[in-house]
């Protein structure tokens, strides 16, 4: 048994009748959508078209929400349909950033996430789905791709169909006959045009951005890309980039684009391009699953992690040694930052009180679940050694028990920071619906980038102890300078040598350097998170040591990093998936 | 077992909602043998149905749902709903399809299931209404039915008493057929008006002229070719039945053509789409018909048998139809033969070439040739449809309707598999119990002697014809229809209803609050499509069939056992049907039966008292629909019972060419008659066998226009030498040339045959050069109803806001982008809203869904908050009105949680009160079509929404079309009002139909 469906463009009229039924049947609240019909009109007057395209879950053969669900809430059933369960959900959304689709959203009214289940209640009893029921066309063929007598199977042996997102490696099994790339494909039209046809739109940035205005050199497609009279600018745009090049001769060549880069013209997907009008005309509204929570993790979670690996590497090492406050006061702030790492995750959750789920009831394949094992892990350990340290240092007992028993909890705990600050590398790489994340550097930058936060919290930390040795702090702005050169050079490398392998990676990373987000990229990352502390420590090594201007340095940097981490996250979810 | 039915145990053990939990065997498999999946649940099951609560998956928590059928009322399409009612609760806890439903078939469009919305809005109408205060002034208090029964029934009576026309009934969708047009004649008032001349009278005139029926009715399942003009895939007359068989029919290789200056989702959907200049449409179409003629590919059997050409030949003859045959004849002799015919429509069409067509149309020219060439290989399966659009959107639309029609007439696809029926021969409306006679007075506010053809009232003309002091009104009832917002002029409404000398009192029957009902002195809430009795039919396909409207909630209560006497004892609040009200306010007016009303509302079963609903439908399942007590005595089931059971009964299948059927009724003695003179028809035909018509006038003869009469009156008529049904005209023919439009004040060419006449907006009445531009204000989108729809969060939701399209050529030259603000004047205002810059609109037109712009003017009370703007309504000056949007939707509070989840605020802009009226001075329907005399980027001081007219004006543009018409009371070739033969709701008796004494203005 392998539910699926196929939508036939051939037949598909736009009325919506699968909308409504879908909300009737499953009351869906308003503002989300298990299923809804995207409309783009395309072409040139007379010669003019409307696409209209049933989207929804596909019910991926191969599910990343369901491998990312870090409690089984999202689960593949036998029959092949995925299903959800909003009881026992947490409500962390990594399920929607997995979905490269747009398919999952949380329920406003159960906070679980929630999406089109194919209906299960109801093929559990052998009625069809409601869309199927309801759509005056047949246009929407739901059954047995196993089972050689449903239609559903025939008409695959027998029309040539086609899928959203081939390339996921998802399998998807809703299967479009008929469809169209400009509807298939969501970049070819701009997600967040300033209207639809018939409805308004919710900026993708209402709630929680920063910044709300449509920056005209940046999202290229910002005045709705209609027509004739946008098309004669648009057109204007691409013949700037037919410039002859100095080929010597009267030969006028296109410069190409870098490599994955959009370009700047009325519309491309794929290899197409066409000048001619290409505009959603409706489309379900979107909103950004994280916010500023997620960075600011991720830079909390560095610093803990940065501080405890600092501390086990210089403490087992031998490098240099620490009086029982200094241990107490840096065990504390990384217990404190890696609390609050927890603090922001849970606050960060639909359903903050589930937390526990995760442990109780964990699935094993994501990396949600691993984190918080790792987490929790880290915090056992690093908390005894520290309670051991403070149990010394107020006489509880003696210097010699702490001593004794340091060296085991350093080396037991220091691959745990390293896994807390690197597991979330892996976690984004689940989060198949965002390409940019997907990257094998990301482990290793993670790491870099808490070395760099927690020496340069530990910086700031000595400023206020006493009795700091010299060669700790030293050793401590050593670590902060090489990890900003790494940092930005990994940043650098990673974003300027290699092409991302896919467009949505690339077009994110635009928006970063290029787009919405590079004043966070450039004055926020680059300038206050990397020059300036650079800058600050070539004047520091040319002229006197100053621990205050090394402590700004520091900060500076903490402070670019979660810019970064803003832009980083933030970025590849303003790109559609659907 | 499954991880995931492991999941579900464990849950469904750990969690317990308080609902009651069935073990799995409760559920009741409806799997095909195959293993496939079930549309429904087998109609055996429907008393007792148990399905998993969706809400709870996936824990399993069983609900038990009484499944009743019931009918739609959104559009007119009279679609099949199944609703789900929770057997404990007797919560509706859904509407499906109802799978017994011929027409609808199970499916719905985007409006079926939002029948829930409606039931379950928060801001619907539950008590009855009275003002209190100045009209409009908005307050209200709550009052008894029995107050709003005992003082409404009595203004009737006393109206009743004085006079026959003082009682108005004025209906926008009627939503069944019959009860309350039997209830207005049972008072003995001309009471009925209708919205039909804003809505279908252009179509409805062309129709008649042809073929006696005012309604299309095309079968599209078998069509080759699918000419539609306007969007019948998304928002036709019929939309879900009709969009279901296009469709069909386009799997099987039709082909479709749309006319629409706009992308519609048909047009898009279409092989050929013609984004035609609006009031060009009969000039491409008459291009397609001299195609088809010059070339011979037209059914020349056809037309001889069943096109009055010989009435036609005879007005050439005449010199009443002036054709040019030097060309084709030589000499200009036209023999009585076919072939002079064939002569005759060769040289009337021969100037309607592709290139003209192509040049007045504004389209490409292969386009309408590609059209000509499938329509020359239909075979006699060319489905058309107009309705509304081009045919109510421009002076002349009624020829629209003619001309599109001619080609059905010239390929034979009048009545057959895949061609074109009539309304009449698809739709069945059974007959009641005990029908009161014929009405023996004519309101002169509804049929006005200047428009003796229109179909049929003037109805959006009454607050001009009131302001003329033509009449005034004693009680109006308006019933699922908004005048002042749906109507053209809607500040001319506004003053009508505010002026309690024009109309002394104004009950609103309403679900929900409207602009209008804001101006009523009783607002009566009536039930919506699940809390309500009617009968409907439609002619949806070929075949007839009826589909019972219940109240779902006292059916489910009725079986489970509890008797429920009226039912609003099962509605919501003090929610009543109207079927109950009408008896209860009928029987009230007339208590002791003294003017005679009160016997036509007793019950046939229990004499002398006054009937119920349940009687009034029970005698009409016994009595009037064949086949019915049959097949319900097949499944041991009363008539009744049977409908509701499956609310939907088939009364015939494959009704094709009626037309061609044998005389019904004659007997052996007429058919022998018949067969005596059939020897004689040259004769007769030559008018030499009049002693035959003299001899025996009561028997049945045939007249010179081989004619069959029957005490007088044509029963049918002789086709090659056979008598047949024929069809509703004076000719028993198709009428080519109408003799009706020649006697009736319009023997111009232009009138009598098939022909464009000039709409006013032809281009040559738009100045584009001056910044002119044409506004198409009168499509529908596939989500919503007119004003009715406001009540539906998922519908809103998707279709909240109607901007002005406009091409991107004249977005350009306006400095207009998308978003961007815009005012469009008109001939006596002007609105603001924002433009959609798109492809799809042809160039030199802007256009808007007619749709939206509701407005309320009360932050709490009126228009559903987040479907209406508020707004401040002002008139500084005499006559001159405002309207300003102080804020858009916006989310509250309410028992439903998604009414604080409204996100968005644009609800459109109510640009119809900008619009002039523009009646047809042939057909009467309002032209909606607009000239925009201007449109400008906005100013800075507009705002979205802002409304502006000048009402003087709007009476000036009134009397300008006034000054068209050619009144009865100087054509009329017998003294009469109105053609006879032509339809009218509520046909009055012979006598009625003399023209008065001292008509209006003379």
């Amino acid at each position: 048994m392998n539910y699926g469906f196929i939508i036939d463009n051939r037949k598909c009229i736009g009325c919506h009748a699968c909308s409504t039924a879908c909300k009737s049947e499953n009351e869906v609240p308003l503002g989300v959508y298990r299923t809804w019909v995207k409309y783009v009109d395309t072409g040139i007057y007379p010669d003019t078209r409307r696409h209209f395209q049933v989207t929804r879950c596909n019910h991926c053969a191969n599910p990343p929400c369901v491998r990312i669900c870090p409690v089984t809430a999202m689960y593949q059933r036998a029959d092949g349909i995925v299903d959800f369960n909003p009881d026992i959900c947490i409500g962390c959304k990594a399920c929607m950033q997995a979905c490269p689709y747009d398919a999952i959203y949380i329920d406003p009214d159960t906070k679980s996430a929630a999406k089109c289940h194919y209906c299960a209640h109801r093929t559990e009893i052998g009625l069809l789905p409601a869309c199927v029921v309801v759509c005056p066309e047949q246009a929407i063929i739901a059954g047995d791709t196993d089972n050689p007598s449903s239609v559903i199977s025939s008409m695959l042996a027998n029309v040539d169909v086609t899928v959203r997102k081939p390339e996921q490696g998802t399998a998807p099994k809703v299967f479009y006959i008929d469809g169209s790339d400009v509807s298939l494909h969501p970049t070819a039209v701009d997600r967040t045009p300033e209207s639809f046809m018939w409805a308004d739109v919710i900026p993708l940035h209402a709630n929680g951005g920063s910044e709300t205005h449509r920056d005209p050199g940046v999202s290229r497609k910002e005045n709705g890309s209609a027509g004739q009279a946008d098309s004669a600018s648009n057109v204007q745009v691409s013949a700037s980039v037919l410039e002859s090049t100095g080929t010597g001769s009267s030969l006028s060549l296109r410069l190409s684009q870098p490599q994955g880069t959009p370009w700047d013209g009325p519309i491309q997907f794929g290899a197409s391009m066409a000048e001619h009008m290409v505009q959603v005309a409706y489309n379900a509204q979107h909103k950004i699953p994280w916010h500023w929570p997620v960075p600011a993790y991720l830079v909390t979670k560095g610093i803990g992690a940065g501080i405890f690996i600092f501390l086990s590497l210089g403490l087992g090492l031998n490098w240099f040694s620490l009086d029982s406050l200094a241990l107490v006061v840096t065990g504390f702030i990384s217990l404190l930052f890696i609390g609050i790492t927890t603090g922001l995750l849970v606050h960060d959750l639909e359903h903050p009180l589930r937390f526990f789920s995760i442990l109780i009831r964990p699935q094993w394949r994501s990396w949600l679940t691993r984190g918080a094992f790792i987490l929790v892990g880290f915090t056992i350990v690093a908390g005894i050694w520290w309670l051991l340290e403070t149990g010394a240092y107020i006489g509880v007992w003696s210097d010699g028990t702490a001593e004794t028993i340091r060296p085991f909890a350093l080396w037991i705990g220091l691959p745990l920071a390293i896994g807390v600050a690197g597991y979330t590398g892996y976690l984004f790489a689940q989060a198949e619906g965002r390409d940019l994340w997907q990257s094998a550097l990301l482990p290793a930058h993670l790491l870099i980038q808490a070395v760099m936060a927690g020496s340069a919290v530990l910086l700031v930390t000595f400023l206020f102890l006493p009795d700091t040795p010299e060669n700790v702090i030293d050793i401590a702005r050593t670590a902060l300078v090489v990890a900003v050169i790494l940092d930005l050079f990994v940043i650098l490398v990673g974003e300027f040598t290699i092409p991302h392998a896919s467009e949505v990676a690339a077009r994110a990373a635009h928006d970063i350097t290029h787009g919405r987000y590079r004043n966070y990229f450039w004055w926020g990352s680059i300038g206050l998170g990397h020059v300036v502390p650079l800058g600050i420590a070539v004047v520091l090594a040319l002229t006197s040591d100053q621990p205050i201007a090394v402590a700004i340095a520091g900060l500076c940097a903490v402070a670019g990093l979660y810019l970064y981490e803003y832009a980083f996250v933030m970025a590849p979810q303003d790109i559609p998936n659907s | 077992m499954t991880q995931q039915s492991e999941t579900n145990q464990e849950t469904a053990s750990s969690m317990d909602a308080g609902l009651p939990v069935f073990s799995e065997t409760d559920m009741i498999p409806v799997r095909q043998p195959d293993g496939t999946l079930a549309n429904y649940p087998p109609v055996e099951k429907w008393d007792d149905w148990v399905e998993w609560d969706a809400k709870s998956w996936p824990k399993k928590v069983a609900r038990r749902y009484s499944l009743v059928p019931t009918v739609c009322f959104n559009c007119e399409s009279a679609c099949g709903l199944l609703a789900y009612v929770d057997k404990e609760t007797f919560e509706i806890r859904k509407f499906e399809g109802n799978p017994a439903h011929p027409g609808s078939r199970g499916r719905n469009c985007a409006k079926g299931p939002a029948t829930h919305n409606q039931t379950y809005d928060p801001e619907r109408i539950l008590y009855p209404l009275k003002r209190v205060g100045q009209r409009g002034e908005g307050r209200w208090k709550r009052i008894t039915w029995h107050q709003a029964l005992d003082e409404i029934s009595m203004k009737m009576r006393q109206s009743r008493k004085q006079r026959r026309d003082g009682i108005v009934y004025h209906v926008g969708r009627p939503g069944e057929d019959g009860y309350a047009n039997r209830c207005i004649t049972a008072w003995g008032v001309d009471g009925h008006n209708s919205h039909t001349n804003i809505c279908s009278a252009g179509a409805r005139a062309g129709y008649s002229f042809w073929a006696g029926f005012d309604r299309p009715s095309p079968d599209h399942t078998h069509a080759r070719v699918i000419l539609l003009i306007s969007s019948h895939l998304e928002t036709g007359h019929y939309f879900n039945p009709h969009a279901q068989r296009i469709i069909e029919a386009k799997m099987k290789g039709a082909k479709i053509i749309t006319f629409d200056p706009r992308l519609s989702n048909t047009a898009s959907m279409s092989d050929v789409w013609l984004p035609t200049w609006p009031g060009s449409e009969s000039t491409v179409l008459l291009a397609i018909a001299n195609y088809l003629i010059q070339n011979d590919l037209y059914d020349k059997d056809f037309v001889r048998r069943w096109v009055n050409w010989e009435e036609t030949l005879q007005a050439v003859a005449d010199g009443q139809l002036e054709v040019d045959m030097a060309e084709t004849t030589g000499d200009g002799s036209l023999p009585n033969n076919f072939d002079s015919f064939d002569k005759v429509l060769k040289a009337l069409y021969s100037e309607f070439t592709f290139e003209r067509a192509a040049e007045e149309a504004q389209v490409p020219e292969d386009r309408i040739r590609a059209t000509a060439e499938f329509i020359a290989k239909c075979d006699g399966k060319l489905a058309t449809h107009t309705w509304r659009s081009a045919s109510i959107g421009n002076l002349g639309g009624w020829q629209v309707a003619r001309c599109l029609f001619f080609l059905n007439v010239l390929t034979g696809s009048v009545g057959t598999p895949g061609g074109t029926l009539a309304n009449s021969w698809n739709k069945f409306v059974p007959k009641p119990f005990k029908v009161p006679p014929p009405l023996e007075t004519w309101n002169e506010l509804h049929f006005p002697h200047e428009w003796p053809l229109a179909h049929y009232e003037l109805s959006f003309l009454l607050p001009h014809f009131l302001e003329e002091g033509r009449g005034d009104i004693d009680v109006y009832f308006s019933r699922v229809y908004n005048p002042m917002w749906i109507n053209p002029d809607g500040f001319m409404w506004l003053k009508s209803l505010q002026n309690e000398e024009q109309i002394k009192c104004h009950v609103a029957l309403t679900p929900t609050w409207n602009e209008s009902a804001w101006f009523a002195d009783y607002v009566l809430p009536m039930g919506h499509a699940g809390e309500r009795h009617d009968l409907m039919s439609q002619e949806t396909h070929a075949g007839q069939w009826i589909a019972f409207r219940q109240p779902v909630r006292r059916v489910a209560m009725e079986r489970a056992g509890k008797e429920v006497q009226y039912t609003y004892e099962a509605n919501p609040g003090e929610v009543w049907e109207e079927n109950e009200w009408w008896i209860q306010v009928s029987a009230r007016m007339d208590p002791d039966g003294s003017l005679g009303i009160r016997k036509w509302f007793e019950s046939p079963y229990r004499p002398g008292e006054i009937i119920s609903v349940d009687e009034y439908y029970r005698w009409i399942f016994e009595n009037s629909v064949p086949g019915l007590p049959e097949a319900a005595a097949a499944e041991g089931l009363s008539p009744l019972k049977y409908m509701r059971k499956y609310g939907a009964f088939e009364v015939t299948k494959d009704n094709y060419t009626p037309y061609e059927h044998d005389i019904p009724g004659l007997s052996t003695d007429e058919k022998k008659k018949l067969d005596s003179l059939i020897f004689r028809l040259a004769e007769i035909a030559r008018g030499l066998a009049r002693d035959v018509l003299d001899l025996k006038p009561e028997g049945v003869v045939i007249d010179s226009k081989k004619r069959v009469l029957k005490n007088g009156q044509a029963i049918g008529v002789m086709i090659d030498r056979k008598p047949k049904v024929g069809l509703n005209t004076p000719s028993r023919k198709l009428e080519f040339f109408s003799p009706t439009l020649r006697d009736w004040g319009w023997p111009e060419r232009e009138y009598v045959v098939p022909w464009p006449l000039e709409s006013h907006v032809h281009p040559d009445h738009i100045d584009r050069e001056s910044g002119e531009m044409l506004l198409l204000p009168n499509f529908r989108l596939p989500t919503l109803v007119h004003t009715r729809s406001a009540n539906s969060k998922w519908l809103y939701e998707i279709s909240h806001k109607n901007p002005i399209w406009i091409h991107p050529s004249d977005a350009e030259r306006l400095g207009l982008r998308s978003g961007d603000l815009a005012k469009v004047e008109t001939e006596i205002g002007y609105f603001v809203d924002k433009v959609w810059v798109t492809e799809g609109i042809k160039p030199g037109i802007i256009a808007m869904s007619h749709h939206l712009g509701r407005w309320r003017l009360q932050e709490e009370t009126g228009v559903n908050p987040g479907m209406s703007s508020l707004a401040h309504l002002d008139e500084p000056t005499e006559g001159n009105f405002k309207l300003n949007i102080i804020h858009g939707a916006r989310p509250w509070e309410s028992y439903d949680p998604d009414t604080s989840r409204i996100w968005w605020e644009d609800v459109g802009v109510h640009q119809n009160l900008t619009h002039a009226v523009h009646p047809d001075p042939v057909s009467g329907a309002h032209c909606w079509l607009q000239k925009a005399t201007s449109v400008t980027k906005a100013g800075p001081n507009d705002k979205h929404g802002d409304v502006w007219v000048d009402t003087n004006r709007s009476m000036e543009v009134y009397r300008q079309w006034l000054a068209m018409t050619r009144s009865a009371v100087d054509v009329s070739p017998d003294g009469t009002r109105r053609p006879g033969w032509l339809k009218r709701p509520l046909k009055p008796v012979a006598e009625a139909y003399k023209l008065p004494e001292k008509p209006f203005g003379r």
